[in-house]
């Protein structure tokens, strides 16, 4: 005699959005997926179905009042989960327009339990079930059939996914919300040019769901979701390495006592013009001549006008070095931060990269719909860098005055470990560079502004004689 | 269908019996339970018959000796595991098989209380047709 008491889940089709609900929608619980129309609320329901089909019990699509049958599956062939071999096996489609038009919301159960008698199925998706409150001569009978299908639907091993075009308002309005195990939320949010889309989890029951707005597009493959990132839970307790590593720039080295602490990240913050990029190109191609695996992620020039400036720096690379510098290249007009942190994150999972260049984070901040969640990106950013052991180069435009007071006032300062002003001075009408180094964490470091230039091979440190 | 509805006890026939079909007594105050869990089992062969209080299911096992009861812990008057331990407790209903199938996670009270199988709920019809037929089968194996 066992309770076999364990939470069984039901895949989403997404890896990633299994991971936001700890694993999946719960076995025979009922949830909500909620939105407006067009934010992609029949696409999950419809590749979760797919996803489970290799379950002997099938799946059973009721919609109701809102678009016919046929609309519903036409549209769905455009999606490659869809197989037409698993339709009327182990995937059944039906309406129940027609018997709720003539009976009224009373035909519901009915006709849910005649489904559960004759399919067993293991899940149930009703869409829309909003809709079916239309039909209801009054809240009180639509609360009583509710409570009904409720009943028989807990009654029963099989999940639930009711489909709705509900709005916030609605989640106090309707009572299916009280008696929900989970409510997922699909929302289009207007991002500058552009519209995002999001989802959220508002509730789970017994799971530890990752909480937040997860950015999401509708592909050919469905929903691909990008979870919002969060610091690694191991950010507490790793083991920093007591290494220090070359920047690609001697003077600063020597203005850090010895380097850059392996496994930190850097900031380096300037006005246009200063050298920032060539500073981290350096550090990058230093890199690949330690025999490093390197990342470059970049959002103004492009791959052309980036390997050009890598060739510049480095002398020509071999094919070895070459082959170890991977590029990642975003036009700032399509920038979108949780597509950028989910691709960051894959290149790293991918391959042993020790050092990382993000040129800049102010193109970032302008990708993220609000300064408090920039914010919350780059600290677990960089949590996870410092957790996997990369060292980060992050540099930040100074001119215009981007985020420049958030420096200021030391909020980006606790995120990074190292800060390194470079600026442009003019003196007798000359213009000059310096570089300074703000802040070194553990490090005796030079407090002074020393002059610096910058010639074919990059920046390096004017160092006094003598 | 040949059992009674709206928990009224049904007395299985004769009829029943001599043509080979088990008799199975469910306990839950549950319609919804009640009704799927008739169909599924009527569906593979067995006669149903049903009771929504403890007390009510224990008179009516001592009267029809069912071949299985199914029942849940939360029952009004007499709960599950109360009715499991008279049933086991007399000669006259000892040999019938006890199903507990419970919303509570309660497999070690069931075992305690004599109880020869426990199923978790929501009702997965091909998990409680499977338990019943084995619990079956290890009745016609028992020494008489």
């Amino acid at each position: 005699m066992s309770d076999n008491g364990s939470i069984h889940r039901l895949t989403t089709g997404s890896s990633q959005l299994d991971d936001i609900l700890n694993g999946g929608i719960p076995e025979n619980s009922l949830d909500i997926i909620m939105g407006a129309p067009g934010s992609g609320k029949t696409t999950l329901a419809e590749q979760l179905m797919f996803a489970n089909t290799a379950d002997a019990r099938p799946m059973l699509y009721l919609t109701t009042m809102t678009e016919p049958l046929d609309k519903v599956i036409n549209y769905l062939q455009q999606f490659r989960f869809f197989d037409l071999d698993k339709l009327g096996t182990a995937i059944h489609y039906e309406a129940l327009g027609p018997d709720l038009a003539e009976h009224g919301v009373g035909a519901l159960l009915p006709r849910l339990k005649d489904a559960i008698k004759t399919l067993s199925p293991k899940l149930i998706v009703i869409d829309s079930f909003k809709a079916i409150h239309d039909l209801a001569k009054s809240a009180q009978e639509m609360r009583l059939v509710l409570y009904e299908v409720a009943g028989l639907l807990a009654a029963y091993n099989v999940t639930v996914l009711l489909v709705g075009e509900y709005g916030h308002d609605d989640i106090a309005m309707y009572p299916e919300f009280a008696i929900a195990d989970g409510i997922i939320e699909l929302a289009r949010n207007a991002l500058g040019s552009h519209d995002e889309r999001y989802l959220r989890v508002f509730k789970l029951r017994g799971s530890a769901y990752r909480q937040g707005s997860h950015a999401f597009d509708i592909t050919p493959d469905g929903l691909k979701v990008y979870p919002r990132l969060v610091s690694p839970v191991a950010a507490a307790s790793y083991q920093r390495s007591p290494n220090r590593i070359p920047s690609g720039v001697p003077g600063l080295d020597r203005m850090l006592a010895g380097g850059i602490p392996e496994g930190s990240a850097t900031l380096i913050a300037g006005p246009t013009g200063s050298g920032k990029t060539t500073m981290a190109v350096q550090f990058m191609v230093e890199g690949l001549r330690q025999g490093e695996r390197c990342l470059l992620v970049n959002f103004q020039e492009n791959p052309t006008q980036l390997a050009h400036q890598v060739e510049q720096i480095s002398g020509a690379l071999d094919a070895d070095a070459r082959g170890r510098l991977e590029l990642l290249y975003y036009s700032a007009v399509e920038l979108s931060i949780d597509r950028i942190v989910v691709s960051i994150f894959e290149a790293l999972g991918e391959s042993p990269i020790r050092r990382i260049v993000i040129d800049a984070i102010g193109d970032l901040g302008a990708a993220a719909s609000d300064a408090q969640r920039m914010h919350d990106y780059l600290y677990a950013m960089v949590q996870h860098f410092a957790v996997k052991g990369v060292s980060s180069v992050l540099t930040l435009e100074t001119d215009p005055p981007i985020m420049v007071a958030d420096i200021a006032q030391g909020r980006l300062s606790h995120m990074t470990d190292n800060i390194v002003f470079l600026d442009l001075r003019t003196r007798n009408d000359i213009v000059g560079r310096t570089i300074r180094v703000a802040k070194a964490r553990g490090v005796a470091h030079d407090l002074q502004p020393r002059e610096a230039q910058i010639d074919a091979r990059g920046l390096r440190v004017i160092e006094a004689q003598g | 269908m040949t059992s009674a509805r709206g928990c009224e006890p049904y007395d299985a026939t004769m009829a029943d019996r001599t043509a080979g079909k088990a008799i199975i007594l469910v306990v839950d105050r549950d319609p919804h339970v009640r009704e799927l869990e008739a169909h599924f089992l009527e569906k593979a062969g067995f006669t149903v018959v049903f009771a929504q209080d403890g007390i009510y299911a224990l008179e009516h096992a001592r009267r029809v000796v069912p071949d299985i009861v199914v029942t849940e812990i939360l029952v009004p008057g007499l709960d599950g595991l109360a009715l499991c331990r008279q049933l086991k407790g007399d000669p006259r209903t000892r040999a019938i098989s006890v199903l507990v199938f419970s919303i509570l996670s309660a497999a070690h009270r069931a075992n305690e209380a004599g109880a020869d199988a426990y199923l978790r709920k929501p009702l997965a019809d091909r998990a409680l047709v499977d338990t019943v037929q084995r619990l079956l089968a290890e009745r016609k194996g028992a020494p008489t």
